[in-house]
């Protein structure tokens, strides 16, 4: 899979800006047939930016770019797609209730006499799938599909429409670790055909473990080309931030484990939505003090297991123990007066009311409490203090507690969740993928936080899908899998190896050691 | 500080007072309470936030003023393409509306100030009260009834707070059965509070024929009986004179609820988490806020007020209710709040805006024979043009207008070169 010497693509000293913003500032980059090029950057280091207008979303201040050699001017993605480019973007542009075949085809479709060859279709696709070893069913409605095969579909689009560089925006972020391993597969068989690749993302070991060579972008502008066989980690992470960055932080030992747990779950069961079995037999503990991490692939009851600790669903049988009362019936209302905080998966959805201004996300779930209320009414000077205050606490760069939370970045929104969440003076807390699409530094910074309540004594379940996250923090591991805890085990008496293989076997794991 | 504020608000109500009893020098006295509290909030905030917030406020109206200019020069364009003049008409709108009828532009105000501010208030909690009309109804038989059948050794102000009480709560009771269907099945309450309002309309002959008049003269009346005078609400002529004779003090209550209705949404726990609710409802269950409690609470104040529109059309107005009462206020109401962008006192303004088109458009129809379904075709106008502002950010977000510039720019090159 050496990578010939033909130059696809090229831009050359592309500067775009976005009135006094320079969002990309004379950036040339070099794409050579069936290579896999990484770009790698922090949020809002222009990444996004400079995809968009190589496929003609958006039009250079200045510069060039060169496709084959000849200098176009795409006006519109179409032109782009026309000229052999093909973009999947991070939210899937499919149509779930429609087929694969409809999918691919759409806007293309083959026609004759005003209908729609849909046979000569489906032939075309598997003749597609078959040459690029994308196997997928051409008839199965799209949105009955797992995420890594709507993947595939997205990529065969772009296939299908004859494209020669295939451009990928953060295609890591939905899938799961197996789902990633076979993207990659992919990813290395196009790049063998002939296909030039172009990733974008902000994780280093994907850049790392897929690319040829990786580009790193910072606060728009190209601030190193490495040969991905030769660069380590650590570099490209100084590289991407700037400064040198403690990958690892200092993992605090944890207090006492001899107390009573402060929360404990006793074969419990929960069902899904659907009203599957979501969780099976549940028993865990969480001390004071310490970090219970719960590892496993997404879709494993993770989901379920939040919603069933702080209150969200009911629980089918077996018991949910706070401070030694049963709080299994009791609303969320109740459980977070009784010191129990949250950091949701999705703060924006669940964790902050966007359009609401800082000073008003940080009193949720805290309005009945006085000084911030009283007899109904909300003291505006408090909430504001209060909201000055945590700004400055948590670091979260705001112009004023007036501020709307949607204007914010996507660390600082997080900084926000935590901050109240923090703030609360829990004396356990749920966490819940509390560094998702953060860039390093904010992601060294939740776990200092972290840490910081960890060594207060407060009890702390933190569920994540990234392992490095679990290793990094967690004090005791455990591992869910289809609903089942398969394995627990302190921090430092396993490995990621043995963790992942819990995670994707389950109890086979067990058997086959 | 406070003596500031103080003092503009006692100088605001004292210039309406004046006004609205035609001592047009009462205007004066409203420009004055202006300056006065902008004054304050300068003070208060310093000089550069007060420049920033002034400079807010003009820019979220601009869409606004934008759009009702040109719904008007579109208006124009159709009045000259259909014959007719429209500087004459216009000049007869504009005379009829805010300078000979100015009083029928207020009381056409009043009851749609009350139901924006119920729409406007359910909104504010993720909810549609499009059957606002059902509750204004409700107020409206209700107060009649009271009117007709309270005690008169009531002393006249205890029967007014009464019948207003009365007719509130059975607004408020009409939208128990949506809010609870609401909580308990997920109906959505688009589609019952509009059904709640058709079947309300329905029931109304039932009551007029009830208390209509002598059986004898007529057996189908078209009106109730006209309730007791002592429960009219005053005349703004009882305190001033040289007032207009029909005008009351709705406008005053229509204004202070409006006052009140902010107050509720921005600086109590409740309005906090019904907004909450309404911008985000599954963060507001997350963190322990009651959404079933909350969902009926919001529906039930809005209902209340959509009621209050009809209670005092009653007590100030009609004095009666009348079986064509086919004003459509609840559902005006809706364009009212959507023209305010959901701001309550916003709503003063363009319950007035509305107000003075039907007034002057009355007035312009009677003088220069223009249909006065251009004022309806005009009032289409503005609203589409202001619920396509997503249109504008589109166009801006795409860079249109700079395209669109750029273009000209060369165009005049090439005319240059040429």
């Amino acid at each position: 899979m050496t990578p010939g010497q033909q130059n696809v693509l090229e831009t050359q000293h592309i500067t775009k800006r976005f009135g006094h913003l320079v969002a990309n500032d004379d950036i040339s980059i070099l794409l050579k047939k069936g290579e896999i090029l990484a770009i790698l950057g922090e949020n809002g280091a222009g990444k996004t930016t400079l995809m968009n207008i190589l496929f003609g979303l958006y039009r250079p201040t200045s510069g060039s770019i060169k496709l084959q050699g000849v200098d176009v001017n795409f006006r519109s993605p179409r032109e782009a797609i026309a000229a052999g480019l093909g973009m999947v973007h991070q939210h899937f542009m499919l149509v779930p209730p429609l087929t694969v075949t409809q999918n691919i085809i759409l806007g293309q479709e083959p026609v004759k006499n005003g209908h729609i060859l849909y046979d000569k279709a489906k032939k075309e696709v598997q003749e597609l799938s078959r040459r690029f070893g994308l196997e997928i069913d051409p008839d199965a409605p799209v949105m009955d599909l797992p995420v890594g095969l709507q993947q595939r579909v997205e990529i065969l689009k772009a296939l299908y429409r004859k494209a020669s560089v295939l451009i990928l925006d953060e295609p890591t972020a939905v899938l799961s670790p197996r789902e990633v391993e076979e993207l990659f597969e992919v990813l290395k068989k196009l790049a063998a055909n002939g296909t030039s690749i172009i990733i974008i993302t902000h994780k280093l070991e994907e850049a790392l473990s897929i690319a040829n060579r990786v580009y790193v972008l910072r606060r728009g502008k190209l601030v190193a080309e490495m040969d991905a066989t030769r660069a380590t980690p650590q570099e490209l992470a100084n590289q991407m931030v700037g400064r040198p960055v403690v990958l690892s932080v200092e993992k605090p030992t944890p207090t006492s484990r001899d107390t009573a747990p402060i929360l404990k779950l006793e074969k419990l069961c929960v069902r899904s939505q659907r009203g599957l079995p979501a969780l099976v037999n549940v028993d865990l503990s969480v001390h004071r003090g310490e970090i219970l991490g719960i590892a496993g692939v997404e879709g494993n009851g993770q989901d379920e297991l939040c919603k069933a600790v702080i209150g969200l669903c009911g629980i089918e049988s077996g018991s949910i123990r706070y401070k030694d009362k049963d709080i299994s019936h009791w609303n969320s209302r109740r459980r977070i007066e009784a010191g129990v905080g949250y950091i949701p998966e999705d703060r924006h959805t669940s964790g902050l009311v966007l359009p609401f201004t800082l000073s008003e996300n940080l009193i949720l779930g805290k309005s009945d409490r006085p000084p911030l209320c009283r007899h109904g009414i909300l003291n505006k000077r408090e909430i504001d203090s209060n909201a000055t205050k945590l700004m400055q606490q948590y670091d979260v760069r705001a112009e004023r507690p007036s501020t709307t939370v949607s204007t914010l970045s996507g660390g600082n929104q997080q900084k926000v969740v935590v901050a109240r969440e923090f703030s609360r003076n829990p004396d356990f807390l749920l966490i819940s993928q509390p560094t998702r699409g953060l860039d390093v530094g904010a992601i060294e910074y939740i776990y200092k936080k972290i840490n910081e309540l960890k060594v207060q004594g407060v009890g702390i379940l933190l569920i994540s899908m990234e392992l490095e996250e679990i290793f990094a923090i967690a004090d005791r591991i455990a591992v869910l899998h289809k609903g089942e805890v398969v394995f627990e085990s302190l921090a430092q008496a396993t490995s990621q190896t043995e963790v992942g293989e819990y995670m994707f076997r389950g109890k086979l794991a067990r058997r086959a050691q | 500080m406070i003596v500031l504020h103080v003092l503009a608000l006692l100088l605001a109500v004292a210039g309406s007072v004046l006004y609205l009893a035609s001592y047009f020098e009462g205007g004066l006295l409203l420009i004055g309470a202006l300056v006065l509290e902008g004054f304050a909030q300068r003070k208060k905030l310093g000089k550069a936030a007060f420049t920033q917030q002034v400079k807010g406020l003009a820019q979220k109206s601009l869409v606004p003023v934008v759009g009702i200019v040109v719904a008007l020069v579109i208006g124009a364009i159709i009045m000259a393409l259909t014959g007719y003049d429209p500087v004459k008409a216009y000049e007869a709108l504009f005379y009829g509306g805010l300078i000979k009828n100015w009083h029928v532009t207020v009381l056409n105000a009043v009851p749609l100030i009350f139901t924006g501010l119920a729409i406007t208030f359910a909104f504010q909690g993720g909810l549609f009260n499009i059957g606002a009309e059902g509750q204004y109804y409700i107020g409206v038989i209700v107060s009649t009834w009271l009117g007709l059948t309270l005690s008169p050794s009531l002393p006249s102000w205890f029967g007014i707070v009464l019948i207003y009480l009365a007719a509130m709560l059975a607004g408020a009771l009409l939208n128990v059965i949506p809010a609870l269907l609401k909580v308990n099945t997920g109906a959505h309450e688009v589609v019952t509070t509009m059904m709640l309002a058709y079947t309300v309309r329905t029931l109304s002959p039932l009551f007029i024929r009830a208390f209509g008049g002598d059986p004898k003269t007529s057996s189908h009346p078209l009106a109730t009986d006209a309730i007791k005078d002592r429960f009219w609400l005053p005349l703004f002529q009882s305190i001033l004179p040289e007032a207009i004779y029909r005008l009351h003090i709705g406008i005053l209550l229509a204004i202070v609820a409006a006052f009140v209705t902010r107050y509720i949404l921005r600086s109590t726990n409740l309005g906090y988490k019904i907004r909450a609710l309404g911008y985000n409802p599954k963060a507001a269950r997350t963190y322990g806020i009651p959404v079933g409690w909350m969902t009926t609470t919001a529906l039930l104040i809005s209902g209340a007020l959509a009621a209050m529109a009809g209670a005092t059309q009653v007590l100030g107005l009609d004095h009666r209710m009348f079986q064509d009462l086919n004003a459509g206020y609840g559902w005006n109401g809706i364009s009212i709040a959507l023209l305010a962008q959901n701001n309550p006192v916003a709503i003063i303004f363009t319950a007035l805006l509305w107000g003075a088109l039907d007034a002057g458009g009355q007035y312009m129809a009677r003088v220069t024979h223009t249909p006065n379904a251009i004022i309806e075709i005009i009032k289409g106008i503005i609203l589409f043009l202001l619920l396509s502002e997503s249109l504008y950010e589109q166009l801006k977000k795409h860079g249109f207008w700079k395209r669109w510039g750029r273009r000209r720019a060369s165009r005049k090159q090439k005319e240059v070169a040429a």
